[in-house]
């Protein structure tokens, strides 16, 4: 057995015991004819999610990953985040290794920590956006800049649900990261029974490309 | 010396990086970025197309301020639909490397001093003036780029060709896109491709030529797995020279051995007239059959000269022709098994599949690179598989303007933004839309990018202008043309955005504007011209390479020609360039649709984009009661061409043993210039290896990590040694991707080129290896 091999067989057996059963989420191929797919920002993919997802998967909570750790993997809010784990370098264009774990999520042994799951296992080549680090060194030193990430809890009034403070551009699925045992602790929801998150919970305005409001006279 | 200036400067550069790390380092940061004071937390976005590829993703540039500071895919774009890969979600990251170049500078007994930018201006006019006066006009050269604007393209052309008289204007996308020109050419008559990304969508089949999409055009590739995800019955051919990311997405990977694809084209079209999978009614429309001369060369030799001469054949000589290239001949040529051979003609040859070639540079930098690309159009064309959505004979491009700026203005030797030329009816247009006199535009083409830096090596060219390109790093036989720069009495200008190699051999520095620092277009690989605003403010003295040239055209006297305000230059100068294509067949967008929409695709007709050419249904150019017309050529059809198999023009032997195949990966894009100060990408691709077969490198004595010497006729480079990496050559092959500065693979690389197409074949020459 080839080293990358061994790791990956010793990830896989982690899984295997706590992986959730059924096949990978898949969108659903029928939609009412001359309807757009993926209309109101891929709104389905919740209601598919929450469907998919037994109860005791979008509960409890590891803690280990927190708001630090999750930017530090980023270059500004909304950047794909690199691949904070050792990956083969055979590791190339095999996506199903990846969904394996970022699929539906699950314990992996090896890094004695929950797998993030992603919200968009419908791109199935990941490594066009996520990459590793195999040097922390720069070429050249970088005078990059870029946001502060968004306040939390900025309801509204004491106790209103606050609003979606990021854009929903192939991050669609509220359930895959708000919810879960790797879900970031700060942002995690304690409230996964209810599978209408949009109910509530409105896209900030400001975050998105926006026209001003006038009224027609 | 020049020679010390360089190595001083390249020291110091790689003692700043260490210090850098050091600094950026010095724990694990809190986050992975540093945050901007006094913002409000809001951004705002505005459309532009990715800085990279020449897929043409439209992004949405996040704005803070004064600085961009997050990169969405843009959702109303067809071409990428909100999707980015790697490069295009930081490319904004590129804007801020430390080290951009913010002062013009010029060299003083012998040392880069920094002055401001009119005087460096001056000094580039003046020398322009006293080289002509000198050595004649055909002295003084401009080397421009794929990744220049629309209009920095043009005014280049308008100056040296229109108001200086010398055809020597050449740009970097002869070393990518050439053969596909002439390819487009010699089977329809006229550039760029049919069909549109839509075809994706439509196919069954995908047949990827030599073209490791995964990499080289993610974007399009996911477009490719998202739509056989979604119909289960698409299948997706790796047709290669080198196992890759492609290969295992793709249902079926196939080898060949190198050169050798054009005998399995040949192959695929025996079996699909064997078979009588011909369109008939297709093929006595709307093709007819040609051959052209044959031995043609490789022009390593100075001086080389090659015109085609094509000669009308019937099909029974096309059919005895292809008698030579039996599946089971030419398993023994192509190491292809006649089975798979057969295999891939039945795709191409069953009437029920819609099929899509695509290829990029595995077919383009290939010593028979033109007659490859007439191969599969052969394919194409037999089987009527052509000009209908799924049916379609895709070549991309690598650079983001290789289509706006190289070939629709036509910034290579004998083009024009209109014809070329030789022709005098295209001269006479150019003169009048520029406003000179008749005759100023010189009929004869002079040197294509290999002979002009081979001209500049000899002498016979002394000035060069070279913009918004790295030639330092991806000149083929590096060695020969650096050591030519660097010669006494040639003066080297560079506009550029970083230090390189490039700038490493200059007189003169020009610090220029990057991408959104200025207004501009781009032109992708499927005829979609894309416009962007200035959204960033450049640093420092930074100047557009447009207003570069304009100012030193207004320098040299050419007010007239150059007229514009810098606050209108770009629309006036669009509206200006429109002019040239004022015909159903390549009638581009005005400027205020530009500016509106997430690009427009030409032929741009009452108000309408032309998705399929040459279909009636879809393309106004075509004439009315017919379904096809290939109006390109004259009699109105496509021409299917009797090329041979013809070997490389330097292959292993016992001394030189092994092939080398140069390439990219995901992460860096061309020489590095931009990726490389991108901190995500540089932190994944730290530097370049070389790939070998598992058990080369065993006979070898080489394990993962271990320096390689790769050694050629021309020259070597030492570097670590990848197996059962990102890429597995077969045995016999080594690869290495060209981004590093650090290991320059092409003073190794043979500077040999397709005849027709004059453009250089990377992926092919002969090296010895030895464990270092």
């Amino acid at each position: 057995m080839k080293e990358a091999d061994k790791i990956l067989g010793k990830v896989v057996t982690g899984f295997a015991a706590i992986c959730l059963t059924g096949a990978l989420l898949t969108l659903p191929a029928d939609a009412a004819p001359d309807i757009p797919q993926g209309f109101d920002s891929d709104g389905e993919k919740i209601f598919n999610r929450f469907d998919e997802t037994p109860l005791a998967a979008m509960t409890g909570t590891d803690g280990k990953r927190t708001l630090d750790v999750y930017y530090e993997l980023r270059q500004y809010p909304g950047s794909p985040p690199r691949v904070p784990h050792d990956v083969p370098l055979s590791f190339s264009g095999d996506t199903m290794k990846c969904l394996s774990c970022h699929g539906r999520g699950g314990y992996d042994v090896n890094q004695n920590a929950y797998a993030p799951v992603t919200p968009h296992p419908e791109y199935e080549s990941c490594a066009q956006c996520h990459v590793p680090r195999r040097t922390e060194e720069l070429f050249v030193e970088t005078e990059w800049q870029s946001i502060e990430p968004p306040r939390l809890g900025r309801s509204e009034m004491g106790g209103s649900p606050p609003p979606i403070p990021h854009s929903l551009q192939i991050r669609e699925d509220c359930i895959a990261c708000h919810t879960g045992p790797a879900a970031v602790a700060e942002i995690r929801v304690e409230h996964g029974s209810r599978g209408n998150c949009r109910q509530c919970h409105v896209p900030m305005i400001a975050t998105e490309p926006r026209k001003e409001f006038t009224r027609n006279n | 010396m020049k020679l010390n200036r360089r190595s001083f400067i390249k020291s110091a550069a790689a003692g700043s990086a260490i210090a850098a790390a050091g600094s950026i380092f010095p724990g694990i940061s809190f986050a992975g970025w540093q945050k901007q004071e006094d913002a409000s937390g809001n951004i705002t976005w505005q459309k532009a197309p990715c800085r990279f590829c020449g897929t043409g993703c439209g992004v949405l540039v996040g704005m803070s301020g004064d600085r961009a500071v997050a990169v969405k895919g843009d959702p109303n774009c067809s071409v990428n639909k909100g999707l980015c890969c790697v490069k295009g979600f930081h490319s904004v990251q590129a804007l801020y490397g430390k080290d951009r170049l913010k002062k013009a500078q010029v060299r003083k007994n012998g040392k880069m001093v920094e002055v401001p930018i009119a005087e460096a201006l001056d000094v580039i006019a003046d020398k322009i003036k006293e080289t002509i006066t000198k050595h004649g006009k055909d002295s003084v050269a401009m080397y421009g780029s794929g990744q220049w604007t629309i209009p920095d393209g043009y005014v280049a052309s308008k100056l040296f060709k229109g108001c200086l008289g010398t055809n020597n204007v050449e740009a970097n996308a002869r070393l990518c896109m050439a053969s596909a020109v002439t390819g487009f050419m010699t089977s329809f008559g006229i550039d760029e491709p049919m069909g549109c990304y839509e075809d994706i969508e439509h196919a069954d089949v995908f047949v990827t030529w030599g073209n490791n999409m995964a990499e080289m055009h993610p974007v399009l590739f996911s477009r490719m797995l998202a739509s056989r995800k979604r119909k289960r019955d698409v299948t997706i051919i790796d047709f290669a020279t080198r196992t890759t990311r492609s290969s295992q997405a793709s249902d079926k990977s196939i080898l060949f051995k190198p050169n050798t694809d054009l005998a399995v084209a040949n192959a695929i079209c025996y079996e699909i007239i064997r078979n009588d999978w011909v369109n008939w009614d297709f093929v006595k429309k709307h093709t007819s059959f040609h051959k052209g001369k044959t031995n043609i060369g490789y022009g390593t030799e100075d001086h080389f000269s090659f015109k085609d001469k094509p000669e009308d054949i019937s099909f029974e000589e096309y059919k005895t022709f292809l008698q030579d290239y039996t599946p089971e001949k030419v398993e023994r040529i192509s190491g292809v098994s006649a089975k798979d051979i057969k295999y891939l003609a039945s795709l191409y040859g069953d009437p029920s599949k819609k099929v899509t070639s695509f290829w990029c540079m595995g077919m383009n930098q290939h010593v028979r690179g033109t007659w490859i690309n007439n191969l599969v159009y052969n394919i194409h064309l037999l089987t009527g598989k052509i000009s209908t959505p799924g049916n379609s004979p895709f070549s991309l491009t690598g650079q983001p303007s290789a289509c706006g700026t190289v070939r629709e203005v036509g910034t290579l030797t004998h083009k024009l933004p209109y014809g070329v030329v030789m022709k005098e009816g295209a001269r006479k247009k150019a003169e009048k839309i520029w406003g000179l006199p008749a005759g100023s535009i010189d009929p004869k083409p002079t040197y294509h990018t290999v002979e002009m830096f081979r001209a500049l090596d000899r002498g016979d060219i002394r000035f060069m202008w070279i913009q918004v390109t790295n030639p330092m790093i991806t000149m083929p036989n590096l060695n020969r043309y650096r050591d030519g720069a660097l010669k006494e009495d040639r003066f080297v200008v560079v506009s550029d955005v970083y230090p390189t190699p490039t700038t490493d051999v200059a007189d003169v520095i020009l610090p220029a504007t990057m991408w959104v620092e200025q207004e501009g277009m781009y032109g992708n690989s499927e005829r979609r011209t894309q416009h962007f605003d200035r959204i960033v403010p450049g640093p420092g003295d930074t100047m557009s390479d447009t207003w570069q040239i304009i100012e030193v055209a207004r320098r040299l006297g050419f007010e007239k020609q150059f007229p514009w305000g810098e606050d209108e230059y770009i629309g006036k100068i669009w509206e200006e360039y429109r002019q040239f294509h004022d015909n159903p067949k390549h009638n581009m967008a005005p400027y205020e649709v530009l500016k509106a929409r997430s690009g427009v695709q030409w032929p741009f007709v009452n108000g309408k984009e032309t998705r399929w050419r040459f279909n009636t249904k879809h393309d106004p150019a075509c004439k009315k009661g017919t379904d096809f017309d290939f109006y390109g050529k004259k009699d109105g059809k496509a021409w299917i061409w009797a090329r041979p198999y013809e070997p490389a023009a330097e292959s292993p032997d016992q001394e030189y043993n092994f092939w080398l195949n140069t390439g990219r990966v995901i992460e860096h894009w061309h020489t590095g210039s931009m990726t490389r100060r991108v901190p995500v990408l540089h932190n994944a691709v730290p530097e370049a290896y070389v790939e070998l077969n598992p058990e080369d490198a065993s006979d070898l004595g080489v394990v993962n990590g271990e320096k390689v010497k790769i050694i050629s006729r021309r020259g070597s480079v030492t570097m670590k040694a990848s197996i059962n990496g990102r890429g597995v050559p077969p045995r016999g092959m080594v690869f290495v991707p060209f981004f590093d500065e650090s290991y320059k693979i092409n003073e190794v690389t043979l500077d040999a080129f397709c005849p027709i197409s004059k453009q250089p074949d990377y992926k092919k020459c002969a090296v010895r290896l030895e464990k270092a």
